[in-house]
């Protein structure tokens, strides 16, 4: 076969496959139209695999019996944790999907980027991952957060640092983004104000894979007494492990207990192994939370894939049902979806409970969670909020 | 032969002298922007035209250098960030006109490239692709750490379109719409196309095709490769850097990953899939390298997967590129028509 003949036959098969798969499924009313814009490739696609089980068993759940009338569907797209592909894939869905409703992003750069364009098309946005507080301060009354924001978050695990561990001294690590430069000047600012000292502050990029020579330099300042983090897994588990090699944290002999926030998922411990022992993070859903509705959840999904809930499941689950919740009580179209959840007072999901301040940020702290990894890589809840 | 085919060969010629003029093709390629905002009327698709006249820019910048001059430059990414940043740091900061802005963000790149060839000149090979991708990470690191310039991580949001603009006896036109932003871009592209062009046809594209085939034997001819090698690396950075200056008001928000070293190498992509050494080739390339991943978004989670597999095939079985296909089809569509004829 001549190399054009491969070519055209290489073309047409794709070109058959990209029809075949843009064929438009048939239209059904009473449906409300959700939007998902989730990193489903590059770094932080962990979180798109995650937060489209949590989707899928809530989509199940509700449209089961369906909620007044109306049933739920979801439209992903790839918004790759970044402000240009995050901005392409909500035009794409807006023009194209025209969705009632949209939720995601994960990242803070990706959501930021995507704001100005849900505002202008009006339509609201949920959003359960970005902590960066210029999300909803100032934001626009189109986007809502359920998750709680970087000074929620930072002010409160600097405090509890400082009172309950008797912190006195951090090394602060964090990517160089804004979520990851927000939470540590968070951090930062409340516990120096506290009588905490930080000895340094270490950003770096996504693209740094060893962390050695940070580590060493650590291990080089003498007592350090925490180590607020905030990175995506890929590069925690590498710090992490750089930091028990270096003999700095509990896991590798020393003392210093790792601190982090809700960008890393369950499982962690398992693959940073010893390296994890002492590590204390908050999490959004508390798996040993008693309420039936959390037990419910995490049965169904244990039955449904066979493992069990993630924080990140948890929240994207919590997403579609605030959404039923919002068309239980009458929302149906964009705007009325948005003036409803504008109203939500504690609404009660597995990461804890929701209602909205004047700038669309839940208020609830019952959705801070926090967990300490034991020697054997179990962990426990801390029940400190 | 016969004077009846003598006759059909002298209309085929004439029809295809046409086809074949440079005034006609950009005219075709005037009609063809002109037209494609009124077929694609979603933001979406309209986003996505304003971004494939940034590519080609980006492409057939790239290609001048590297397809003309010979010199393979990694650092292509970092004349963008800098046109980019340039631009809007002058418009944010200081309250410079935004065109006033863009000239000067152009500048400033190619003056980054002329600095970079002080050093690139003496280079060739692999040595000048590690060096300019050195440069390009360094320009990365600036744009990330100078917080208090750049912003770095933290992001400068809400850049606004360029002002509009008041031509005689036209209405004001604003780019805050889609359709006119790409007009603008698109029509900056097919500029730069025609200058490029314009330089690769006069004496200047022969003293580049020969220091790209032999700098020796070029040097015996009396040309000076060091200054012409200058010469477009400056030009090929300012091209990226007019890119960049647009790629801001596009997006509305700047962090300096859309800077990264990554984005030289889909550049150079879009180079390499287009047809490396023609002009026209990157322009395609450029189109179908930013197109493809979004006509492959409706397959869901299988589209990286056949994007990469479209661009392995290309690179594979067609190493000359879409130029090199579409010599293949004009071949045959040739032969089957003369197959006819006789």
């Amino acid at each position: 076969m001549t190399r054009f003949r491969i070519f055209a036959y290489s073309g047409v098969l794709i070109c058959g496959i990209v029809a075949l798969a843009a064929t438009p499924s048939s239209a059904a009313d009473h449906i409300i139209k959700i939007g998902a814009l989730l990193p489903i490739s590059g770094p932080g696609s962990y979180f798109g695999a995650q937060d489209k089980q949590g989707i899928e068993l809530a989509l199940d759940q509700a449209n089961k019996a369906g909620v007044g009338g109306y049933t739920f569907e979801v439209q992903y797209e790839d918004s790759s944790c970044a402000p240009l592909p995050a901005t392409q894939a909500a035009k794409r869905l807006i023009d194209e999907y025209k969705p009632d409703v949209l939720i995601g992003e994960e990242c803070s750069d990706a959501t930021l980027a995507v704001m100005p364009i849900i505002e202008q098309a009006k339509i609201p946005l949920i959003n359960a991952g970005s902590s960066s507080i210029k999300v909803t301060d100032p934001g626009n009354p189109w986007t809502f957060r359920i998750m709680p924001n970087e000074v929620m978050q930072g002010v409160d695990i600097a405090t509890n640092a400082y009172k309950r561990l008797n912190a006195r001294t951090a090394v602060l690590l964090h990517e160089n983004t804004n979520a990851g430069i927000g939470n540590a000047n968070v951090f930062a600012d409340t516990f120096t104000k506290l009588g905490g000292k930080v000895l340094t502050d270490i950003g770096f990029g996504r693209d740094v894979n060893d962390f050695t020579a940070i580590a060493t330099r650590i291990a080089g300042m003498g007592d350090v007494d925490v180590i607020p983090t905030y990175t995506l897994e890929g590069q925690g588990l590498k710090i992490t492990q750089a930091l028990m090699q270096a003999g700095v944290v509990k896991g590798g002999g020393g003392k210093a207990i790792q601190l982090g926030t809700i960008w890393l998922p369950f499982g962690f411990e398992q693959k940073a192994g010893n390296a994890a022992i002492g590590y204390i993070r908050i999490v959004q859903f508390d798996p040993t939370d008693q309420r039936p509705l959390v037990r419910d959840f995490i049965q169904a999904f244990k039955a449904k894939f066979n493992a069990d809930p993630t924080h990140l499941n948890a929240h994207a689950y919590d997403q579609i049902m605030l959404i039923a919740d919002v068309v239980k009580r009458g929302g149906k179209d964009p705007q009325s979806i948005r003036d409803k959840l504008a109203e939500t007072k504690d609404v009660a999901g597995t990461t804890g409970s929701v209602e909205f301040d004047k700038s669309n940020q839940n208020v609830k702290m019952d959705t801070v969670h926090y967990m300490e990894t034991k020697p054997d890589l179990s962990w426990v809840s801390l029940k400190w909020n | 032969m016969s004077e009846t085919s003598h006759g059909a060969d002298r209309r085929r010629l004439s029809g295809h002298s046409i086809v074949r003029s440079r005034h006609f093709r950009y005219l075709l390629a005037a009609a063809v922007i002109g037209l494609l905002p009124l077929v694609f009327t979603t933001s979406y698709w309209r986003t996505n035209l304003i971004l494939c006249a940034i590519n080609v820019m980006l492409a057939i910048g790239l290609d001048f250098v590297l397809g003309y001059a010979g010199q393979l430059n990694l650092g292509q990414s970092a004349f963008y960030g800098i046109g980019a940043y340039a631009s809007t740091l002058l418009v944010t900061k200081l309250g410079i006109p935004f065109w006033a802005a863009f000239a000067l963000g152009t500048v400033m790149a190619g003056a980054a490239g002329a600095l970079l060839s002080l050093f690139a000149v003496r280079l060739r090979g692999h040595y000048l692709a590690i060096a300019s991708l050195g440069f390009a990470v360094i320009t990365y690191q600036i744009l990330l750490n100078w917080i208090s310039l750049t912003q770095g991580p933290l992001g400068i949001y809400a850049i606004p379109p360029p002002p509009p603009i008041a031509l005689p006896w036209l209405p004001r036109i604003p780019f805050t719409n889609l359709a006119n932003f790409f007009y603008l871009t698109a029509s900056l592209a097919l500029i730069v196309y025609f200058l490029l062009d314009q330089m690769l046809r006069s004496p200047i594209g022969e003293t580049l095709a020969a220091i790209r085939e032999d700098e020796i034997s070029a040097a015996s001819l009396g040309i000076n490769a060091p200054k012409w090698k200058a010469f477009a690396f400056a030009a090929s950075s300012a091209v990226a850097g007019a890119a960049g200056c647009f790629y801001a008001p596009f997006v509305g928000t700047l962090v300096p990953d859309a800077f990264f070293v990554t984005e030289s190498f889909a550049i150079l992509a879009m180079v390499i899939v287009g047809g490396m050494g023609t002009l026209i080739g990157p322009a395609f390339g450029a189109i179908f390298i930013t197109l493809l991943p979004e006509v492959l978004r409706s397959i869901g989670d299988l589209r990286l997967i056949l994007y990469g597999a479209s661009v392995t095939l290309v690179v594979l079985f067609m190493p000359g590129g879409i130029m090199q296909a579409w010599r293949l089809v004009r071949q045959r569509l040739f032969f089957f028509a003369e197959e006819s004829a006789t």
